[in-house]
């Protein structure tokens, strides 16, 4: 009995060693005009307030995708993010019932990232309107503070550029901001 | 045994055989075979769920619950338990159903086997009440671990060993290498 | 239309959870008949005389493995939907040497606790207790530790990708290993007896 066992299980694994991937995620299957539609109807994208009242409010299986380099990351990131290459994206198995925002820097990467995202199956799917810039500008430092501003820790805007930021962003963050993410 | 009343040598007889452990139950499966149809469990909850087995996510699910019920505002900012309290609530949980499955599983089996017993599994030099201070102190250790590690030896060895989850495996040598170097020091307990 | 089946035949809650106790009523089935309810059987392991725990753990990931693979080669299964366990490499590694430690105290884990309490075992039951009090007293000592906890993510990283190596050879590697390391632990458990 456990010699069979063995041998069945011999044989299938050297039959894996040569039986070729077993995802199909490179094959993925997109359905151009649902994405379109998606597009046209804004429901591609999440505003940088829309996604801070969702961190706040602990919306549910929320999962927030930095798409940045780890160094960007370590420098600054939003509360709850974690940090998922771009490369990653296709073979990292999402939850089907998590709700993923795209973050990138300036919103490009997190764009294509959605298309990506949705040609492999996984609807609930936003990115960053304007990446990482609006988050910086219109939660974290706006001309006029929020309700959302102080909960995140954030200063407004003082008079030109020379933004102070709070909640533990530093000179690095704003020298991220004036590079123009 | 009938209704007839026993001879002193059938007691002995009996006596003997209840301390030597040689009673009427079956003897357990064949550890490959059990390992099998386990691994078919797994692949089943795989093809159904799209997840595998669990354990100790069931715990962290009822601690979250029984946290909610005494504390609810301590349970709601606490970020480990929060996110238990989110959806459908902890005791909702599928790990907790999954857990009770896995109890009720043990039960009837064992009480059809004969093997169902009342007793302390200890090691032949230890008393029962340090066996069972050495049971509750390694559960509270296995629950710190498995918070930490996100997982035990079924949700995290065995679901994601199969998955081939580099975290998983980086779990299982680490916990045998841990017990294995710890093993020498408890030998009292066991051996 | 291909597994996982939640995705298509869209469960209701209650059904979901009537599929919990029915695979945990499996799960619990096979452990209490490889005899891992009895915590003498898994301290063995670690004496070097009795290696049914890895024999049963290491069947059971080779066979769900190997069942996984071929069902998604052959289409049946879409293996990228099935959830892989994140990895967090620190603090998967103190989880694992902590969790180690109490394996060997309490020769039981998580799931074989509550089947040895399932069996009228009084250490199973108090190890079932010891497990809710870490889990409770953790998550409630959770802020200073949340940190930590969230360090060193790497998502949901497999070894193929780790190792640069297609899916199925790594497959193959790990059932070589499985079976030469049942070879060797067969031996081992001839000399002990």
């Amino acid at each position: 009995m456990n010699r069979t066992l063995a041998i069945a299980a011999l044989v299938l694994g050297a039959l894996a060693a040569i039986g070729g991937s077993p995802y199909r995620a490179q094959h993925a299957n997109v359905d151009a005009a649902r994405l379109a539609r998606a597009i046209a109807h804004e429901d591609d994208h999440v505003t940088a307030l829309e996604l801070a009242e969702w961190i706040r409010d602990r919306k549910p299986r929320l999962r927030i995708i930095d798409l940045r380099s780890e160094r960007e990351f370590a420098t600054y990131h939003l509360p709850r993010a974690e940090r998922v290459p771009i490369e990653a994206i296709p073979s990292t198995p999402f939850a089907r019932d998590e709700t993923l925002v795209l973050i990138s820097d300036g919103g490009a990467h997190a764009a294509q990232a959605w298309v990506l995202l949705q040609s492999l199956g996984y609807r609930d799917v936003y990115f960053l309107r304007g990446g990482l810039g609006e988050w910086l500008d219109d939660v974290m430092s706006p001309a006029k503070p929020s309700d959302l501003t102080r909960y995140f820790g954030g200063v407004p805007r003082a008079t030109g550029d020379e933004a102070a930021y709070g909640g533990g962003t530093s000179a690095a963050v704003k020298a991220m901001r004036r590079r123009g993410c | 045994m009938s209704g007839a009343p026993l001879a002193a040598d059938d007691v002995r007889e009996v006596d003997r055989a209840a301390s030597s452990h040689v009673q009427v139950t079956r003897a357990y499966a064949d550890p490959y075979v059990a390992g099998v149809a386990l691994g078919l469990v797994l692949l089943a909850a795989f093809v159904v769920m799209g997840r595998g087995l669990g354990a100790s996510g069931a715990f962290a699910s009822s601690a979250a619950g029984v946290v909610s019920a005494i504390a609810p505002r301590r349970a709601a900012t606490n970020e480990y338990f929060a996110r238990y309290l989110a959806g459908d609530g902890p005791w909702r949980d599928w790990l907790l159903f999954e857990l009770i499955g896995v109890i009720l599983g043990g039960f009837f089996p064992s009480i059809l086997a004969g093997r169902f017993r009342f007793e302390i599994a200890r090691g032949p030099r230890l008393a029962r009440t340090p066996r069972l201070a050495l049971a509750l102190a390694g559960g509270a250790l296995m629950g710190t671990g498995a918070v930490l590690a996100r997982g035990c030896t079924s949700g995290l060895a065995l679901t994601g060993g199969a998955l081939l989850s580099v975290g998983s495996w980086l779990f299982i040598a680490v916990a045998f290498a841990s017990a294995f170097a710890v093993a020498p020091l408890v030998r009292k307990a066991w051996r | 239309m291909t597994a996982p089946l939640v995705d298509f035949a869209a469960f209701s809650a209650a059904s979901q959870l009537a599929i919990a106790v029915f695979i945990g009523l499996a799960f619990g089935f096979a452990l209490e008949r490889a005899g891992l309810g009895d915590a003498r059987k898994l301290a063995g392991q670690f004496y070097v005389t009795d290696f049914t725990v890895l024999k049963v753990m290491f069947s059971a990931i080779v066979t769900a493995m190997l069942g996984a693979y071929w069902l998604a080669r052959l289409g049946v299964l879409d293996l990228a939907r099935v959830f892989v366990p994140e990895t967090y490499v620190l603090p998967q590694l103190a989880g694992g040497a902590l969790f180690g430690i109490g394996f060997v105290l309490a020769g039981l884990c998580p799931g074989t606790s509550c089947v040895a309490a399932a069996t009228g075992r009084g250490d199973g039951a108090l190890t079932v207790v010891g497990m809710f009090a870490g889990v409770l007293a953790t998550g409630l000592a959770f802020a200073p530790l949340r940190a930590f906890y969230a360090s060193t993510a790497r998502g949901s990283l497999t070894l193929p990708q780790l190792l640069d190596l297609p899916y199925g050879v790594v497959v193959c590697a790990i059932v070589a290993i499985a079976l030469a390391v049942f070879r060797i632990v067969e031996r081992w458990e001839r000399r002990a007896a």
